[in-house]
């Protein structure tokens, strides 16, 4: 019974979390542009709102359209109960493998570019057409960060990484790890749709990714899509953070202390990476779609190096 | 032995396809009896089939010699033996024909009356005959001789529909590149023969030195490389596979391309018996090289079944990436790993197989409710043939590695291979292999494109032209026969520790360990992972979660947002008034943007023609062309052929002089040079 | 510390991959002016090292010294050589970045394979940080082969000289001070005779494109 009340405890957090990082993103943004901005909570509101409209949907599409929110939703959410975030209590009885997470997430990319050419529109095809180049080209770079993280630690678990990285006495002291942390920040600035790779806010179609696959959905579907798509850059958020600064010591002891005070500082890493990435979007404009190329070769030179100086060098 | 004992079942089955390849000609008037009673008795065969090889493997003998039947010529005897590789073989033709058969009873219908079904079904049943005995030939004679006759008999069903000049060329190039292939295995066999003095293929190859094995390792590798598509000798593949009909496609991609893997895992481990760890890098290259150049030239295709035919050459080299590993850990005599690899290039074999197959099956479908194979013709079926699209979604989404399908589990048992491979202080190696993980990475993410085109552009939308807006749903056995496959891929992803128990028994009795120990996983239905040493997966958990969180959402957001009210209306069209078909994405628009990205592989050419109307802006039409190269035609094979085309006039003018006293002067330096050989030898 | 000093190598490294992907020219001398920023650090770091075990002040005074010249005084030279000249972005390459990232993956590999049998290099396990000083240089020759202007030429000097030294303060761990010097002083007359033939060029012709050079072909 300890499994399910620790399920429904991390789903809880996750849940309530992820659309405060988007808050907190929107309001860096806002403030480093002299404006006031919409308030923290904003995100809570307009889901709130958009539950309770009513949806209309294209007469062309089938059910295809209609399933995608909730295989988004809950993809996102299976693979966020694969990712330690309060304790290293496993609560799903098998320790969630990192690759199994990678494709997981393919589902859920997979039903979505779908839904994109499901209405026949021009907008979704283009949509799905930049997403699945971008999502190619990131994936090498991808699997060989995560394979050298998880060399590190001799396994490829999540929970058994960030119990590896835990015994290590300074955080990201080693030089594999500074690679590796930058090139997955790279890639959660191009899975989760930021600036440069992707604007989340523009509705023109010279600059649209993400938003151009959604553009049909409307009411409790268009809900579902963007709680899912701000649960997958959490999920990625509490990936860095947990496994790369696990700095609380608390983690691994049950009790219900050691989980309030571990859960404070998983929200404090969380706000502070949130800041990270609201500042980079801010100090920099959306690459064109062609140079997002370089970008994960860059992406994926960092990780094999951070693999070389592991492997080859002993480092 | 009783009645049901594997052997009985095994030669019952034989008899079945032998008659029911008889029965095709007997009723080669009437078109339909034919064409039921003979997959009629194929379905029976390859029941029988199943059971047998399903229980020699589970059993304990090691092999089975089924028959020696000697000829008056020496050395030619036939010999038929079945050990568990072959079962293992034998089993996944035997779920891919019954399958086929039962699809082809509806399927070869749209034939009726227009061609010679008996024929076809006669072709098609020997075709089958000629596949079980490559792989349960017992010497290596005897395996040429079938060999040969599998190539003969499907270069007789890629031509099949022989008006088309296309089917010509490429039943011609099919047949060229692969006696090229044949020669090079007919060369190792010699080299063979003359240092152990047999033909066996079970015997022991302790007599051949180092430097020859090497040398008949490289001849193995082309040779069985030409049958399987690898990069670069492929290149008949995607001109032969969709020149055939869908269910002989089905066959040959599925099940011929795997003959090739057998012969490899045959020849190059159990009787070359590795000692060299290059071998094993360079399969793992040439797999990372095909697996990512296959998929990537089957992104730029339009034709569904050239798409599929080039699909196959990735999922190739996939298997021979978890093969290449398996031959480097043998090589340094790490045994658990090798039987790891192995498992997962075995069991990447059968997955293969049944989504392939299920894929090209599917293409047949579309094919007989719309008469095109081209996808921009396509669209909006998913209405018109929606069990056809369901079961198409299924095996695009095995094909993609998706969880739960079962090319996730082999996907992610060749990720924990390479994983175990890097270790510490072999440079080389750990190099090859992450190189290896990226190529493996890249590919899957290339074939999710690949399949999101196919299956978005084909069936979701609205029809993009007549043929497309008047399709019917197809008959029923035709959706039976691809249930049956998307049946076992679904299984194999819930429930891959069944399989893997199977393939487990076939790894074993090739002289290894059992990975049994490394790899645990329960026998409940609940809850079900498969872990390799620590790092576990459960398809079925995931599954569970998945579906229990999404009854959770119907719940609460029911509760919020009360009822579900929808309301259609048309797409969103800017203003517009209305939205026809063409302005939706097409499939060259879709791949554009990965065309751009990967140019160097495609070097694309393009091309645009306006017909000026009232203004330049305003152009009267626009003709729009873009291509890509076909660089291993242009840059490899068209130079080798010139070569060889200029020696050959020059040696044809200096040779062949229409001399007469010529001719008669070569027979007699031949005699000369034979008696001289006499003595010298 | 010899962890820290690894992981100086490696963002040294790091700032000469960041140069690569550079299409401008004030980014490019911007990230010299990084990685130089960082080689101070690293001499630093190794200068107070040797203050307390040893005593001895040589590598404190090389610190400083690439403070003042190569994070100060070089790049606001290249800053002004760049501000007369009439591009800002460079436009064609020979090839694209994607590929001359990847070749400075293979570069790394090389480098790597090409020393590791080497004697002597600090006992047993491959020195870290020679083999990324030796790819920085590689890295540096080929930024040289690969911009057409002539601006990229001399950051691509300048960072070859950069490796060179980081190659022998890492090796060593300390440096002839009299070398050091020689160096330094060769480097300056180098880039003051380089950015007077940059503007000179600029006034007299028309543009600073090294592919004009074939003009004079034959």
């Amino acid at each position: 019974m300890i499994n399910v009340i620790y399920i429904l405890v991390q789903i809880m957090v996750i849940i309530l979390v992820a659309p405060l990082v988007n808050g907190i993103i929107n309001k860096v943004k806002a403030f480093t542009q002299k404006r006031k901005g919409a308030p923290l909570l904003q995100m809570y509101f307009d889901l709130y709102k958009l539950l309770k409209k009513n949806a209309v949907v294209s007469e062309v599409s089938s059910w295809i359209f209609k399933a995608t929110p909730y295989i988004v939703f809950s993809t996102a959410l299976a693979v966020a109960l694969l990712v330690p975030v309060t304790t290293l209590i496993v609560p799903t009885g098998f320790p969630g493998d990192i690759i199994m997470l990678v494709y997981v997430l393919a589902l859920g990319r997979f039903f979505m570019t779908l839904a994109g050419l499901d209405t026949g529109s021009t907008f979704g095809g283009m949509g799905s057409s930049r997403e699945v180049m971008i999502s190619a080209l990131l994936e090498p770079s991808l699997l060989v960060a995560v394979f050298t993280v998880g060399l590190v630690s001799k396994s490829t678990s999540v929970y058994k990484m960030m119990e590896a990285m835990k015994n290590a006495d300074v955080p990201l002291a080693q030089p594999v790890l500074i690679m590796v942390f930058f090139a997955i920040l790279i890639i959660i600035i191009a899975e989760t749709s930021r600036i440069p790779v992707d604007d989340p806010a523009t509705h023109l179609e010279l600059t649209m990714v993400h938003e151009a696959m959604i553009l049909e959905y409307s009411g409790r579907h268009l809900a579902l899509m963007e709680l899912g798509a701000a649960i997958k850059q959490l999920v990625f958020i509490t990936l860095l953070v947990n496994v790369f600064i696990p700095l609380d010591q608390y983690i691994g002891m049950t009790g219900i202390s050691a989980v309030i005070i571990s859960l404070l500082v998983y929200l404090v890493k969380v706000i502070l990476v949130s800041i990270l990435i609201a500042v980079a979007e801010v100090s920099t404009v959306k690459f064109r779609l062609f140079s997002v190329p370089n970008l994960a070769a860059f992406s994926f030179i960092l990780s094999f190096l951070g693999f070389l100086q592991y492997s080859v060098f002993g480092r | 032995m009783g009645i049901f004992s594997a052997i009985t079942l095994f030669q019952a089955s034989l008899v079945l396809y032998l008659v029911a390849a008889l029965a095709a000609l007997v009723f080669i008037k009437r078109h339909k009896l034919s064409n039921i009673v003979s997959n009629g008795l194929c379905i029976l065969a390859s029941l029988f089939g199943l059971i047998s090889s399903l229980m020699h493997i589970l059993s304990g003998e090691e092999k089975i010699v089924l028959g020696t039947f000697k000829s008056a010529i020496p050395y030619v005897t036939l010999n038929i033996t079945i050990d568990k590789l072959s079962a293992f073989f034998v089993l996944i033709l035997s779920i891919l024909v019954l399958s086929v058969s039962v699809y082809s009873i509806g399927y070869v219908s749209h034939y009726y009356g227009k061609r010679n079904v008996g024929l076809l079904n006669f072709l098609y049943s020997t075709f089958i005959l000629s596949m079980i005995f490559v792989m349960t030939a017992g010497n290596t004679v005897f395996f040429f001789i079938v060999w040969e006759a599998m190539s003969l008999i499907s270069y007789f069903l890629v031509v099949f529909e022989s008006e088309k000049e296309e089917n010509q060329r490429a039943g011609t190039l099919y047949i060229i590149m692969t006696h090229v292939g044949t020669a090079f295995l007919l060369i190792a066999f010699m080299i063979m023969f003359s240092y152990t003095k047999s033909f066996d293929m079970f015997g022991s190859s302790a007599m051949i030195p180092i430097f020859a094995k090497n040398i008949m390792f490289i001849l193995f590798l082309i040779g069985f490389g030409t049958k399987a598509g690898v990069i670069p000798l492929h290149i008949w593949l995607p001109y032969a596979h969709p020149a055939a009909s869908s269910n002989i496609s089905a066959l040959m991609s599925g099940i011929m391309i795997k003959t090739a893997i057998y012969g490899m895992i045959r020849f190059m481990l159990v009787y070359l018996n590795i000692q060299q760890t290059w071998w094993g890098i360079l399969i793992l290259v040439i797999g990372a090289t095909s697996a990512v150049l296959g998929v990537a030239y089957a992104l730029m295709e339009h034709n569904i079944k050239r798409l599929l035919a080039f699909h196959s050459i990735e999922n190739i080299g996939i298997i021979l990436i978890g093969l290449g590993v398996s031959f480097i850990a043998f090589a340094q005599k790490n045994e658990p790993l090798g039987a790891l690899a192995l498992t997962a290039s075995l069991f990447h074999s059968f997955n293969h197989t049944l989504f392939k197959g299920g894929l090209f099956l599917g293409a047949g479908s579309i094919q007989y409710s719309t008469h095109t194979m081209d996808i921009e013709e396509l669209g909006g079926l998913i209405k018109k043939m929606p069990i056809t699209a369901l079961l198409m979604l299924s095996f695009s989404l095995a094909i993609s590695a998706i969880v739960p399908f079962n090319g996730f589990v082999s996907e992610w048992l060749t990720y924990q291979s390479l994983f175990i491979n890097i270790q510490p202080n072999q440079a080389g190696v750990n190099i090859a292999s992450i190189l290896a993980v990226a190529a493996l990475g890249l590919a899957g993410a290339l074939a999710v494109a690949c399949f999101v085109k196919l299956f978005g552009i084909s069936f979701l939308g609205t029809p993009r032209s007549n043929h497309a807006s008047q399709a019917k749903e197809v008959p029923s056995t035709m959706n039976i026969g691809m249930g049956i496959l998307a049946m076992f891929c679904l299984a194999a992803g819930l429930f891959p520790m069944i399989f893997i128990k199977v393939i487990d028994n076939v790894v074993m009795s090739m002289g290894t360990q059992s990975i049994m120990g490394n790899l645990q996983g329960g026998f409940l239905i609940a809850y079900y992972p498969l872990s390799v040493s620590g790092n576990s997966i459960s398809p079925i958990g995931i599954l569970t979660l998945i579906i229990s969180v999404i009854f959770g959402l119907l719940v609460i957001i029911r509760i919020i947002g009360g009822k579900y009210v929808e309301r259609k209306y048309g797409t969103w069209d800017c203003g517009f008034e209305t939205l026809n078909s063409r302005m939706q994405y097409s499939a060259t628009g879709f791949s554009k943007p990965l065309r751009i990205v990967l140019r160097i592989l495609y070097r694309p050419g393009r091309e645009i023609k306006l017909e000026e109307g009232v203004s330049p802006y305003f152009p009267n039409s626009i003709r729009y062309k873009v291509s890509t190269e076909p660089i291993f035609e242009k840059y490899l094979y068209v130079p080798i052929l010139n070569i060889t085309q200029k020696f050959s006039q020059k040696v044809k003018f200096s040779v062949q002089t229409g001399n007469v006293h010529t001719y008669l002067l070569y027979i007699f330096l031949a005699v000369l040079a034979l008696m001289l050989y006499n003595r010298l030898a | 510390m010899k962890d820290y000093l690894d992981v100086l190598s490696m963002l040294i490294l790091f700032s000469s991959l960041v140069l690569m992907a550079n299409k401008r020219i004030t980014s490019c001398i911007k990230t010299f002016r990084l990685q130089s920023a960082l080689i101070a650090v690293a001499a630093g770091i190794m200068g107070f090292k040797s203050l307390y075990e040893e005593g001895t002040f040589d590598i404190l005074v090389v610190c400083l010294i690439i403070i003042a010249l190569k994070v100060i005084y070089i790049p606001s030279l290249l800053n002004k050589a760049s501000a007369n000249v009439e591009y800002k972005v460079e436009k064609n390459f020979f090839l694209n970045i994607p590929i001359l990232i990847l070749v400075c993956c293979a570069l790394v590999v090389f480098s790597y394979f090409s020393i590791s049998t080497l004697e002597g290099i600090n006992g047993g396990q491959i020195n870290v940080q020679v083999v990324n000083s030796v790819a920085i240089v590689l890295i540096g020759m080929f930024f040289m082969i690969s911009r057409k202007r002539a601006i990229g030429q001399v950051v691509g000097f300048l960072v070859i000289e950069n490796g060179l030294f980081v190659t022998a303060m890492f090796s060593t761990h300390g440096m002839p001070f009299i070398v050091d010097m020689g160096v330094f002083i060769d480097l300056i007359t180098a880039v003051l005779i380089m950015g007077l033939m940059v503007f000179r060029i600029n006034e007299k012709f028309e543009s600073i494109d090294i592919n004009k050079l074939n003009n004079l072909r034959g």
